[in-house]
């Protein structure tokens, strides 16, 4: 058995076809700035970040100076949804973002409600669709429910992104059975939780359960520091996967001594 | 007017904020100001116009200070300050531009863990700063008695003033003819050390100073515009006292209360050079937001919708670039109101030769952006 200890983690993460050495997806929403923003960036790692357009008027390029700047990250980018209520706003948007970042990948999002902006299942499976018949290929934020992926799976996306919480709740993992379910269910597709982290524990416990990476933006970018919260959830997310392929113990009933206690008489060890 | 032993002649670039009040100062001091601006002095409603016109006139160094940092409050209580001492300055009015009565923070009872997450950053950003009282439902009624019941707990941050802001620029803009401003309307230019090229020649001055704002893109390459869109509304019943900040998960929009009945409800922050008009999505926030905070709103009329770009370097702090015979300020982003007196002061005590620094972070070593 060999124990492997280098420092420079592997680059054994696959998104269609293209791999990875850093299992962080960033977002470029909600910082203060965008120094602050590109220094976060930076500190995480990351090789991903994800970008929207919605509200920038992309029709008419005018979001170019932001978006020159996000690219001088030298990240891949991951152009997204957000904000887009039907299959048909997805669609349009996800054609402008390729025409203007020359990129096929779509981080897919139809919300379905307002207020949490909770993913819209059917709209998303459907939007899944014609993008991908389109040559598109999509990262789907979804909810943990395991049809819904298996549709997701059935239209061809081959990435699934369930999520931890409601988006910039905070909240962490919310159903830990439903996520362990889908996980043993889909065990060769690569699935990151997207959305509703909020400390660098959450996403090494999600990393332990054996999901393939992080998506998250509120969480860095709310941070008092953001740079320094981006490398703690890079250094949570190395940590929980390093135990994940390391292999957790199972959990005993009793508090059992990991040494034999051999100075105590036989009669008083249970 | 104070004299000055050696008065210089001064070609301002730009009438937004800076320029105007770094005219205004300079020829207190007895400089000769010439002041170029591409568009009017007073310009109309439709005219693509400086940031200051749109802005809602908040001073508000703590709100602020926790979307920036702890220099942005320094600046921010140097305005507070400053404001009601330039003010007198201003020839008498009856119309009152000034007010120090804090400014109030609330959120709807579920998203009341806002007003924690607000107060943290506070609490990390400036940590000195005890100039804030928590409000219980009863406090923020009597604060403001026409600010709908339902809101159980607020801030109210004592250190926070605002100013009646478009009264103020055309009041400054009389001022300056009167003082003798030399004004150059619907003169776009570029500016080099002691020279400005208009489109039909050059002109040669002691010192120039660029303030054009996101007219000097050509010049500053990491100068963007992030647009802001606005409502103004009047309505005779409801009066309040102070700027009022509802505080919700996604956005942040404050209402401030302006003469004659009216009030500005601003302002959405979207990474984009856009000058079009307001957006369906956007007036829903910024009219669903009103409403929140009274249902009285509800039949308040639009009187305007405004849309317009914050010029912002990529740290969203303003910055001042000096070489011999030219002076860039620029960069005021959503803070116009709030850091300009830091930085006038700054550029004067430059003019004067003053070696003091007032705000050395405000100070660029070269002009790059």
């Amino acid at each position: 058995m060999s124990h492997a200890t280098s420092t420079t983690p592997a680059r054994d993460f696959t998104l269609y076809g293209e791999t990875f050495s850093s299992r962080f997806l960033l977002g470029t929403a909600l910082y203060s700035s965008p120094q602050l923003m590109r220094d976060s960036i930076t500190q995480s790692r990351c090789e991903i970040v994800t970008l929207g357009l919605r509200r920038q008027n992309p029709a008419n390029r005018d979001g170019d100076a932001i978006w020159q700047y996000i690219q001088e990250s030298g990240c891949r980018l991951l152009p997204n949804t957000a904000g887009c209520k039907s299959v048909k706003e997805a669609v349009t948007l996800a054609e402008m973002s390729r025409e203007i970042f020359n990129t096929d990948w779509i981080k897919l999002e139809v919300v379905g409600d307002d207020y949490n902006l909770q993913p819209d299942p059917f709209g998303l499976v459907e939007a899944s669709d014609i993008l991908i018949k389109k040559g598109f290929k999509v990262l789907p934020y979804c909810t943990d429910d395991l049809i819904l992926c298996k549709r997701l799976l059935d239209v061809g996306c081959e990435v699934l992104m369930p999520w931890g919480a409601p988006i910039g709740t905070g909240q962490g993992l919310l159903n830990r059975y439903s996520l362990r379910s889908l996980r043993e269910r889909i065990k060769d597709v690569p699935m990151i939780i997207d959305a509703g982290l909020g400390a660098p524990s959450q996403a090494a416990e999600a990393m332990e359960m054996g999901f393939d990476g992080i998506l998250l933006n509120t969480a860095v970018a709310k941070a008092h520091n953001p740079p320094l919260m981006a490398e703690a959830f890079a250094d949570a997310i190395d940590a929980g996967r390093k135990a994940f392929k390391a292999g957790l113990m199972q959990k005993r009933q009793t508090a059992n001594p990991s040494t034999p206690t051999v100075g105590q008489p036989f009669w008083h060890q249970q | 007017m104070n004299t000055q032993t050696n008065p210089q002649q001064i070609a301002i670039a730009g009438a937004g904020l800076l320029g105007r009040l770094l005219a205004w100062r300079l020829r207190l001091l007895g400089h000769d100001i010439t002041l170029f601006d591409a568009g009017k002095l007073q310009p109309a409603g439709n005219a693509v116009r400086a940031a200051a016109f749109t802005a809602a006139g908040m001073i508000a160094p703590l709100s602020e200070a926790v979307v920036s940092d702890a220099n942005v409050y320094r600046m921010g209580q140097f305005a507070l300050q400053r404001w009601p001492e330039w003010l007198k300055d201003l020839p008498h009015s009856e119309t009152e531009l000034f007010f120090a009565k804090g400014s109030l923070l609330v959120a709807h009872p579920q998203d009341e863990s806002e007003l924690q997450q607000f107060e943290s950053e506070l609490n990390f950003v400036v940590p000195e700063c005890r100039n804030y009282q928590h409000l219980s439902n009863r406090d923020i009624r009597d604060l403001e008695p026409d600010l709908s019941p339902q809101f159980m707990r607020g801030l109210l941050l004592q250190e926070e003033g605002h100013l009646h802001n478009r009264e103020f620029l055309q009041r400054l803009g009389d001022e300056l003819i009167r003082q003798g401003v030399l004004i150059r309307e619907d003169t776009p230019v570029e500016t080099a050390p002691q020279t400005i090229h208009t489109g039909t020649g050059v002109e040669k001055f002691d010192l120039v100073i660029d303030c054009r704002g996101l007219g000097a893109t050509t010049q500053l390459k990491k100068l963007r515009g992030v647009r802001g869109e606005t409502l103004h509304v009047e309505t005779s019943e409801i009066h309040l006292q102070r700027p009022v900040r509802l505080m919700h998960p996604r956005y942040q929009l404050y209402v401030v209360p302006k003469p004659n009945n009216r009030f500005i409800i601003g302002a959405t922050q979207i990474e984009s050079e856009d000058r079009s008009p307001v957006t369906l999505q956007s007036s829903l926030e910024l009219g669903s937001a009103l409403y929140t905070l009274s249902p009285a709103f509800a039949e308040a009329r639009i009187i305007e919708m405004d849309t317009n770009l914050r010029p912002a370097f990529m740290d969203n702090l303003p910055k001042i670039f000096c070489k011999p015979g030219l002076i860039v300020a620029n960069g005021l982003f959503r803070h116009g109101y709030l850091l300009a007196p830091a930085v006038v002061e700054q550029v004067l005590a430059r003019v004067a030769q003053n070696p003091h620094i007032l705000f050395p972070d405000l100070l660029q070593a070269s002009v790059s952006g």
